[in-house]
């Protein structure tokens, strides 16, 4: 009885998992899901295994699944190096007027603070700032290297 | 909770100031600028109302003579062509008043918008004072119309004995297309005055001018009107330009007295 | 190319029948810039020598820098000196008109300068040849290393004579200077004459610097420093150097503008992710808090009566134009049409707001009226942003970014100009590449 309600779910989950691809592949190409970035260039790590930054769509400040699990690895990270700060930098592409850059990469770099300050991470420890789109980290104009710099980066002080 | 909130933001910004002010770093050497001159304005034009140099006067004389001379043979040559252009022609004016509604039409929507739009009050009366423009223009207009009135009445009194047909459309067509050449239309007037300058000319039979005068003299020093000063002053130097003017050859009588009226709106807002 | 345009031909032909007077409307004319001959400037032989300056040549110098400001107006065709017939001296005493009006021109600008117990006198006198008379005439007296600037007043006097409008030549530009890749981008502050002489850095360039304004009286600059890692809005002093942090805030500060009166400075504060709108008062230091709303509101910029003021939010979900009473209250969105607004920057002359809009993919500057309605896009191009408005409101100055190539190479960022008609679009002359410009107001005034 267990075995077959067991069969039965994993078999829903497989069929649902398959029609949202089927949904999803239709805007992914490559490194980019929808128009945010998801592949690994650009990306460094402030421990084996925890990346340094997520990424957001055009002029989105929300985090998508992926930037959770992420930002979830920099808060287990963070809750072991108890005496370690970190600021958190929130970036925006070329293709936004300045002052409004600084103000949405603000917004990114709270976006980040925000979720992992639900994980216990202290308020103090986590200071924010802004650089609207003065530093790319991809000099390209083109949407993949716009997408990798929409970003947060979360970098060690100390 | 405000209150509260500027107080401690006062004092806070009054103890980094201190700070700011106390610190090294914020010393730079003053930059090495030119300071703001003053100058002192003195006006000289009283001096120089300068008569033309003799000179200069032969050599226009002759440039007429020439002038003068090559106009009539162009103009004896061709008067079996402009006999036959009439009949084509008169057809016009009615195709380009319709033409004109038409604009008009078109420029409506535009000037219907900001009537629609007076969701905010503000906006009516302070941001745009749009009454205040339109009651200059009202009063422009007034003024024109009862302006229009007095030079009727003048010409009137001077010319009972005149015939009252004018110039034929070819001879108004050869007259514009002159003007039209000899305009430089000033650039940067506004697009939402009255730009109508009327000039009322007294003329030699030659079709040189012997007396020239602006209609609406008194808005040249109106305030705010400076660019009307600068139209009315490119219109009678579009006239002094194409002296003589293309005049026809007979019926000095009708056109000694002529008035042009520059209108550059249409133009401005093609 | 000449280019004559004849746009409507209107004909209406009106008989007044009972006067008999004939007129004629004359509704086309030609649309050429002015033709203007700037003869050179006499120099008096009495003159003396003054330091380094040249003194033969100074009454050329003057001359080309009339000559070129008028070229750069589009409004105007200073004609090319080979043609003048009249030698300097004799023509600005008593020009041969007709001999002008040879080469086609409409007006004269005549001058002569004389240097003498270290003074400099430069007078000019500017003729109608039409009508064969003087319209304007002036003296200058200054030190002689003032000689561009009397050049620049020079041609703004004439600028208002001939268009009736204020000129705009006797004014700086403040700017961002940019040199480096566009990954680490190196940013110091500069000012220069509007010509693109004179430049002067003012920050050495060891921390990010943005968005430099003036202040109405031209000695003050407000902008936006990362001194220290603290990105904030600082107040400069231009003549002594001295600067400090404009408030005290626990973060951000930026997109700074002076109000009309110069008393206050406007800005956007941002905290836990939300951006607001705050002034301060520089004398008495209190800060007001003007917009309270959960989206981004930046970029605010003062009507020139200081009663209103212009800004753009996000509170609608994308970036749109608002206007606001000066005190934050009767907030009214005027952008509803297709792409994103930003950047709104009231006209001197307050009937105008320029903006910056971004529609499929490319970048616009834009002017409309301050209700919104009358929108008109000037430029487009890969990406342009924070247009200034010249003293006048005649003409705007932004900067133009290029596309980089697959590389990342061939990235560039400029400053342009651009008249309100949509004429005229040319690019401002600097030593480095630059951003951020802002217009100052005319210097001598």
């Amino acid at each position: 009885m267990t075995l077959k309600s067991n069969l039965k779910n994993i078999l829903l989950v497989i069929f649902t998992t398959l029609l949202l691809s089927a949904c999803s592949t239709a805007k992914k190409s490559g490194v980019i899901d929808g128009d945010v970035y998801t592949g690994k260039d650009t990306v460094e790590y402030l421990a084996a295994g925890v990346p340094d930054r997520v990424f957001f769509a055009t002029n989105k400040s929300s985090l998508t699944t992926a930037s959770r699990a992420t930002l979830r690895k920099q808060a287990t990270f963070l809750r072991k190096n108890k005496n370690l700060n970190v600021v958190i930098e929130g970036h925006a592409d070329e293709r936004g007027t300045r002052e409004y850059n600084l103000a949405l990469g603000e917004r990114r770099a709270n976006a980040a603070r925000d979720y992992l300050m639900t994980y216990g991470i202290s308020g103090k420890r986590l200071s924010v700032i802004s650089y609207g789109k003065e530093k790319p980290v991809n000099a390209k104009s083109s949407p993949i290297s716009w997408s990798q710099n929409r970003r947060s980066v979360t970098v060690k002080v100390n | 909770m405000i209150r509260s909130l500027i107080y401690s933001l006062t004092f806070h910004s009054v103890m980094i100031l201190l700070t700011v002010l106390s610190l090294p770093f914020m010393l730079r050497e003053p930059v090495d600028l030119p300071p703001i001159v003053s100058v002192e304005l003195i006006q000289i034009s009283d001096k120089t109302m300068i008569p033309y140099a003799p000179k200069a006067r032969k050599i226009i004389e002759d440039q007429k003579k020439k002038e003068e001379e090559k106009r009539v043979v162009s103009e004896q040559a061709p008067p079996s062509a402009k006999a036959k252009e009439k009949p084509d022609r008169i057809p016009l004016p009615n195709k380009k008043e319709e033409e004109k509604k038409i604009i008009k039409k078109k420029q409506n929507p535009e000037e219907i918008k900001p009537q629609i739009r007076q969701s905010s009050e503000f906006e009516k009366k302070e941001v745009v004072d749009t009454n205040q423009i339109a009651a200059l223009i009202d009063k422009a207009k007034e003024i024109e119309a009862t302006e229009k009135k007095d030079s009727n009445k003048i010409t009137q009194s001077n010319k009972k004995n005149s015939f009252a047909t004018g110039l034929t459309l070819s001879e108004e067509d050869a007259l514009r297309a002159q003007i039209f050449g000899c305009w430089s239309v000033p650039l940067g007037l506004p697009y939402d005055q009255n730009l109508l300058v009327r000039v009322k000319l007294q003329l030699k039979k030659d079709g040189t001018i012997l007396k020239s005068e602006i209609l609406d003299h008194e808005r040249m020093n109106r305030p705010g009107q400076k660019f009307y000063k600068v139209l009315a002053e490119s219109a009678l130097r579009a006239v002094r330009m194409c002296q003589p003017l293309k005049v026809p050859p007979t019926g000095y009588d009708k056109w000694k007295d002529l008035q042009l009226n520059f209108n550059p709106e249409e133009m401005l807002k093609g | 190319m000449k280019k004559i345009i004849y746009i409507l031909l209107i004909n209406i032909f009106f008989v007044n029948s009972l006067s008999a007077l004939i007129e004629v409307d004359i509704t086309r004319g030609n649309l050429d810039p002015l033709p203007i001959a700037i003869s050179p400037l006499h120099v008096d032989i009495k003159s003396e020598k003054y330091k380094d300056l040249n003194v033969k040549d100074l009454g050329d110098k003057i001359s080309e820098i009339i000559e070129k400001n008028f070229r750069n107006t589009g409004l105007f065709n200073p004609l090319k000196k080979d043609a003048f017939v009249q030698k300097p001296d004799i023509a600005h005493l008593k020009p041969r008109f007709e001999d002008w009006r040879l080469i086609k021109a409409q007006a004269l600008v005549t001058g002569k300068l004389l240097i003498s117990g270290e003074k400099l006198k430069v007078e000019f006198r500017l003729w109608d040849l039409a009508a064969a008379q003087e319209m304007t005439a002036l003296a200058f007296t200054t030190t002689p290393s003032n000689w561009r600037r009397v050049a620049h007043i020079i041609s703004d006097k004439i600028y208002e004579r001939l268009t009736g409008e204020e000129g705009y030549f006797d004014t700086r530009i403040i700017y961002v200077a940019e040199s480096g890749p566009k990954t680490q981008r190196i940013k110091k502050l500069a000012i220069m004459d509007q010509d693109g002489f004179n430049t002067k850095y003012l920050t050495l360039g060891n921390e990010l610097v943005l968005t430099p304004r003036f202040n109405p009286t031209n000695q003050m600059v407000t902008y936006m420093s990362y001194f220290r890692n603290m990105p904030r809005v600082y107040l400069l002093d231009i003549e002594t150097g001295s600067q400090e942090v404009v408030g005290n805030f626990p973060g951000m500060t930026f997109a700074p503008r002076f109000s009309p009166d110069g008393k206050k400075i406007i800005m956007s504060f941002a905290k836990d992710g939300n951006s607001d709108i705050f002034t301060m008062d520089l004398e008495t230091r209190l800060v007001e808090r003007i917009t309270e709303h959960s989206s981004i509101d930046t970029s605010p910029s003062f009507s020139p009566d200081g009663k209103f003021i212009a800004f753009n939010s996000d509170r609608s979900g994308l970036q749109q134009i608002y206007v606001m009473r000066s005190d934050g209250s009767n907030v009214k969105r005027i952008t509803f049409g297709k792409g994103i607004y930003g950047t709104p920057v009231w006209s001197p002359r307050g009937d105008l707001i320029a903006f910056t809009k971004m529609h499929k993919g490319k970048f616009f500057i834009g002017v409309m009226r301050v209700d919104g309605t009358g929108e008109r896009l000037l430029t487009e191009n890969y990406y342009q942003e924070a247009p200034s408005w010249s003293p006048n409101g005649r003409v705007l100055v932004f900067y133009r970014e290029t596309k980089s190539g697959t590389k990342g190479e061939g990235f560039s960022a400029k400053l342009w100009s651009i008249d309100i008609t949509g004429y005229n679009e040319r690019r401002l002359l600097t030593k480095t590449d630059a951003s951020d410009p802002s217009w100052s107001s005319l210097l001598s005034k």
